[in-house]
């Protein structure tokens, strides 16, 4: 509840929308209630051949209120919609704001990838909260008020028999089925994760599943799953069902309580008759709104689900987690060095570190790689010293500085990086290049395309969403140019060329190497290629390092590296 | 479309209800006017006691009654028939899928088949559960309406009918505008729908280059971007309702009109006549504006049965297989004979493949990435069956022939990804072997395939679950359960899909002593990325673009096949430069 409440929050920005909607609304009900009221009135009055004029105005209020009731839809449901896809949009800039300070840290808190896009889901999702679950119950309710406060002129006992009415559709049907519902709910959707599981093992194992002839047995359970799920959905869509046929017949039980009762009322004299065939009308059609109300649960479930989901993600209350300001800054103007001690880290879900006791020293201007097969921590270490995970154990320098005294910010400002997944966005090379930095030219950018052997590109050509037009080998030498137009003096690249082939790797780097003369860099390879010219190689392996030095001397070393190097020549 | 209908008809029982609850439901709507008009009429007009209007008031119940009961059959019939049609949807898909899906995997597609067999075969439920049932219900309430109209008062009747295709055209004419506006729109709302996805994806990448706090404008101009785009066209539709509602008004206004002057003026009916029809014809309105509305909520369902037809309208290719058995325990010969294999027109093919293999052979597959070593091997497997020549073990046809259980008894497939199912380490390595395992023969196996010290390190050792695709499970420590897989076998064949790049150390060293051990007792047909592998196997086949270009040793290859000199040294020029 208490996330729906933040929800609620956001929403009432738009109050002026929201109070149209609900105006509009109402103006809407209260018309259809009056139309038909009237032309109720009306019928009987002719029936006892009044006088032209008292039939001509009686005619003349229907129409009115049957154009003021359709004009009144229309703005509501402009003004509703509108207030929802504006509620939206404040809802994403929000929870943008929130979570833009806990990136990158927190991708790596859900490694899962179809966080995002169920963020955006659920967002999406609560476009049902105002348009169904926030204003039209406060509609409905204000209608059947002010229709009850008019019947209780005519009747009293009448607008009691209809406030009953109004409390058992709105609030003790829609209440009993939302009791049932819960438990049926989470049955389907645990049988919706069992079928999801046996369909995706189905297809992705495959292969295995016919050599080891376990495939007919797998066919089996997948259908007996689905049958459980579709079972649990049948359930569920019958006890929707169900309440909404209980809600139905409670409404028209009313109407004809209306009925039953203002007949005996017209028989005994308390009532005149020419109202009767009013009352009905306006008890059938009051209750037409409320009858839907019956799966009004399922939308609240569903948004506070939502809510509760997205919320879940950033730590919404705390304004401004105490967020740190460190004062140390970094040179700008000079190469940075690096310095590691005793560094540890692992990821909160797992036993074993990924990082264990790494002691390096990159000086100022050196030139490193990292290598070592896959999983052996080197991108772990990428991400400790850019701050983006901080180390569970030892101390990391940047220029003598421990980075745990600088900003992240800073830290990223003065770096040069190339991840091995790089995020290209939709719109234009040109404008994917001019995140590097302000005020770059085409001449620069065109350039700097031309380094990384990708002057084919013009700067107009479309770049889609995650840059899916591009081949892996494209977007790697994207990235590189990005990070070539960027500021700093501190070179982190993470197997920049893994997709790149040779010869082009061969001319990138010495690019790039001429380019990072003066600078510090760090390259990342699970290739042994272009090794002869660093510095330093340090050699990973299960999180440690098991050797350093140049490539020489680990070459006459003959340890893991030489024997890395020969599986690698033998591989085609 | 026409898939939902077929397969709502054939469930003759479930339609024919439905049309029944559908006629009864109309002639209840009706009697249930008659009944609240004659009790009006009686207590107002005809001066009855409030006695005398008691059965009256009492049938009334009845119907309501009735008419809620009905409702709510034909609602359960609806969602029977939607269970009943999603689970042979599931069904059929299901046996397609395994006539066919190894190329689907191939290609990559798996993930796009889950969604088929969940998302869109859940997405037909509201055909069937509330589409169908409410269209024939729909169908039927106007014409019951319309008959009464005109056996009551021929004026109303007259009337309903110029009126009521003015519905009709307006949603027509309105759905053509709605579909043209947002064809316009379409290009914007792609571009504004996709940008919070997109900023949120980039986020890194964005605070990497110190850009994040500016996009907080980009998202809320993209948001109401979206929100002005969408509002443009259900401008539209709510203007369609609207003339709907105004449509329909003008038509029940017209019809009290024509009712006020015969009741008063001419005092041609009665009071009764002019109140009954009153009462019903707004629900003839209501029907035909619900029809037009229930055409355009199906549209969703539609869609998806149109996806789950296109997978279904996909050949597949079933293996007849046979009766034969290979019982012996040595390999068998293999022989290939003209073998090949297309994926469709214009799409990559295998072809020609000729070669024998005799047993404990040690053969290499060799080619470019794309030259159809995967195609090959699993030709090889008997996962996919040859489009031409065929494929003969000890000189009888492997897929015409064999027992399809026997013939897999005898292989193990060790692929680059082996896949690792939900259950614990223990069942996933027993999977391998022919019947139930002891834990013994596991902890062996597991052993020999040089894993049994890393399950060891494990809290739950050979208990631990291993989640779905395997959770927790590095490719090398895959491969190696897929090794222990094959020593718990003992297949006579095995094929063998090498990993592509470098793994550690220790993983290598294992994977080629393994490799070594199991090939004493049995062909290995590898597909090769190893110097080391290709140069000890007794013969290469070599590929280039779904070709078999030679066959030989390597000696022999390197000497007389150009393409596979360049292609050996160049890598290794690549490499040590």
């Amino acid at each position: 509840m208490r996330d729906l409440t933040l929800v609620v929050k956001l929403m009432m920005i738009e109050k002026k929308d929201i109070l149209y909607s609900i105006i509009f609304g109402f103006v809407a009900g209260i018309a259809a209630v009056g139309l038909f009221a009237a032309s109720g009135y009306l019928i009987s009055k002719a029936a006892l051949a009044p006088p032209l004029y008292a039939l001509i105005i009686l005619t003349s209020t229907v129409k009115l209120l049957g154009f003021t009731k359709a004009i009144s839809r229309y703005a509501e449901r402009y003004f509703s919609h509108r207030a929802t896809f504006t509620i939206l949009s404040n809802l994403r800039v929000s929870f943008f704001e929130k979570l833009e300070p806990l990136a990158p840290g927190i991708f790596q808190k859900y490694r899962s990838g179809d966080l995002l896009s169920r963020i955006v889901g659920d967002v999406e999702s609560l476009q049902n909260f105002f348009l169904r679950v926030f204003y039209p119950p406060i509609v409905l309710v204000i209608v059947f008020l002010c229709t009850i406060l008019f019947t209780s002129f005519v009747s009293i006992y009448i607008a009691i028999v209809l406030l009953i009415g109004l409390l058992l559709t709105a609030f003790v049907v829609p209440a009993l089925f939302a009791v049932r519902q819960a438990k049926i709910d989470s049955h389907v959707r645990e049988g919706r994760g069992n079928l999801t599981t046996e369909v995706t093992e189905f297809l992705h194992g495959f292969r295995d599943l016919k050599i080891y002839q376990k495939l007919h047995e797998k066919e089996e359970n997948l259908l007996q799953s689905s049958d459980a799920y579709i079972k649990e959905q049948e359930r569920e869509n019958i006890n929707t069902l169900y309440s909404q046929s209980m809600n139905t017949f409670v409404a028209l039980f009313i109407s004809w309580l209306v009925l039953a009762l203002g007949a005996y009322l017209v028989v005994d004299g308390q009532l005149d008759g020419i109202f009767l065939a009013m009352l009905i009308m306006i008890s059938l059609t009051v209750f037409e709104d409320a009858s839907p109300m019956a799966v009004f649960p399922i939308h609240i479930q569903d948004s506070k689900q939502a809510a509760t989901r997205l919320f879940s993600v950033v730590d919404w209350e705390s304004k401004n987690k105490v967020k740190q300001d460190y004062k140390e800054q970094l040179q700008q103007s000079n190469p940075h060095s690096i310095e590691m001690t005793n560094v540890s880290f692992s990821f909160p879900e797992e036993t074993r570190p990924t990082l264990e006791e790494i002691y390096l020293k990159l000086p100022a201007c050196s030139k490193t790689a990292i290598v070592g097969p896959s999983g052996s921590g080197k991108s772990t270490l990428l991400q400790l010293l850019l701050k983006i995970s901080p180390a569970n154990q030892g101390d990391i320098y940047l220029d003598d500085v421990a980075i745990n005294q600088i900003n992240q910010e800073e830290i990223w400002k003065n770096a040069k990086v190339v991840l091995q997944e790089n995020h290209f966005f939709f719109g234009t090379i040109r404008s994917n290049l001019r995140l590097a930095k302000d005020g770059l030219t085409d001449t620069e950018m065109e350039a700097t395309l031309a380094t990384v052997m990708l002057d084919h590109f013009s700067l107009e050509d479309k770049v889609n969403e995650k840059g899916e037009n591009l081949s892996g080998g494209e977007k790697q030498r994207l990235a590189i140019a990005r990070a070539m137009l960027k500021e700093g003096h501190l070179w982190l690249l993470d197997e920049p060329t893994s997709s790149v082939d040779a010869i082009t790797e061969q001319s990138i780097y010495e690019n790039l190497f001429e380019q990072a003369k003066n600078d510090t860099l760090v390259l990342i390879s699970h290739r042994l290629t272009n090794l002869e010219n660093m510095d330093q190689i340090i050699v990973m392996e299960h999180g440690a390092i098991i050797e350093s030095g140049t490539f020489n001397e680990l070459m006459q070393q003959k340890g893991y590296l030489y024997k890395m190097k020969q599986i690698e020549k033998e591989l085609l | 479309m026409s898939t939902l209908k077929n397969i709502a008809f054939t469930q003759k029982k479930s339609i024919s209800l439905l049309f029944a609850s559908s006629i009864i439901t109309g002639a209840m709507i009706i009697l249930q006017a008659y009944f609240f008009v004659a009790v009006i009429d009686g207590v107002f007009l005809q001066g009855m006691s409030f006695s005398d209007v008691l059965p009256m008031l009492g049938g009334l119940l009845m119907t309501l009654l009735a008419r809620t009961i009905l409702t709510y059959i034909s609602g359960r019939e609806g969602v029977q028939m939607a269970a009943k049609a999603k689970a042979y949807f599931r069904k059929t898909l299901l046996s397609k899928f395994s006539g066919n899906p190894v190329q689907n995997s191939l290609q990559g597609q798996s993930g796009q088949k889950v969604s088929v067999m969940m998302d869109a075969v859940d997405e037909i439920d509201s055909y069937f559960s509330q589409y169908l049932p409410q269209v024939i219900q729909t169908a039927f309430i106007p014409l019951l309406i319309l008959v009464v109209a005109f056996t009551q008062h021929v004026n109303t009747g007259i009337i309903l009918i110029i009126t009521a295709p003015f519905i009709p055209l307006f949603m027509i004419i309105i759905g053509m505008q709605t579909k043209k506006k947002s064809e316009e729109q379409l290009d914007k709302l792609a571009s504004f729908s996709g940008k919070f996805l997109d900023t949120l994806q980039g986020l890194t990448t964005l605070k990497l280059f110190s850009r994040a706090k500016q996009q907080k404008e980009a998202i809320k101009k993209s948001s109401l971007g979206f929100r002005d785009a969408t509002m443009e066209i259900l401008k539209v539709a709510f203007t369609s309702s609207f003339m709907l509602e105004l449509i329909s008004m003008l038509s029940i206004g017209i019809i009290a009109l024509e009712l006020a002057i015969q009741l008063i003026i001419y005092k041609s009916i009665s009071f009764f006549t002019a109140f009954f029809i009153l009462v019903l014809v707004p629900e003839f309105y209501t029907s035909l504006k619900e029809l037009g509305s229930s055409f355009h909520n199906s549209r969703s369902s539609m869609g998806a049965a149109n996806k789950v037809a296109e997978e279904l309208e996909e050949t597949e290719q079933i293996i007849p297989w046979g009766n034969k058995t290979l019982s012996e325990n040595s390999p068998p010969a293999i022989s290939l004979q003209g073998v090949a294999y297309s994926y469709g027109e214009d799409q990559f093919s295998l072809s020609n493949i000729d070669t024998v293999i005799p047993p404990y052979d040690q053969i290499a597959i060799v080619g470019q990435t794309g030259s159809g070593k995967s195609t090959l091997l699993h030709l090889i497997s008997g996962l996919i069956t040859p489009s031409e020549g065929k494929i003969v073990i000890n000189d009888t046809n492997l897929m015409t022939d064999y027992q399809e259980q026997d013939w897999f008894n005898h292989l193990s497939y060790i692929s680059q990804h082996p896949y690792i199912f939900s259950g614990s380490i223990a069942e996933n390595i027993a999977i391998g072997g022919k019947t139930d395992a002891s834990r013994t023969s596991i902890e062996r196996a597991a052993a020999k395939a040089g894993i049994a010290e890393m399950i060891h390190s494990l809290e739950n050792g050979y208990d631990t679950q291993v989640g779905e695709a395997g959770r927790g499970l590095s490719g090398g420590e895959k491969q190696r359960v897929a090794i222990a897989r094959a020593f718990l076998k003992k297949p006579s064949i095995i094929l063998f899909d090498e990993p592509t790049t470098g793994l550690d150390l220790y993983t290598e060293k294992i994977l080629q002593d393994s490799i070594n051990e199991l090939s004493q007792n049995s062909t290995v047909i590898t597909v090769a990325h190893r110097l080391h592998t290709i140069k000890n196997a007794d013969k290469i086949l070599f590929l280039e673009n779904g070709r078999l270009i030679s066959q030989g040793t390597h000696k022999e290859l390197i000497e007389s096949v150009a393409a596979y000199r360049d292609m050996v040294t160049i890598q290794q020029g690549g490499t040590s430069k």
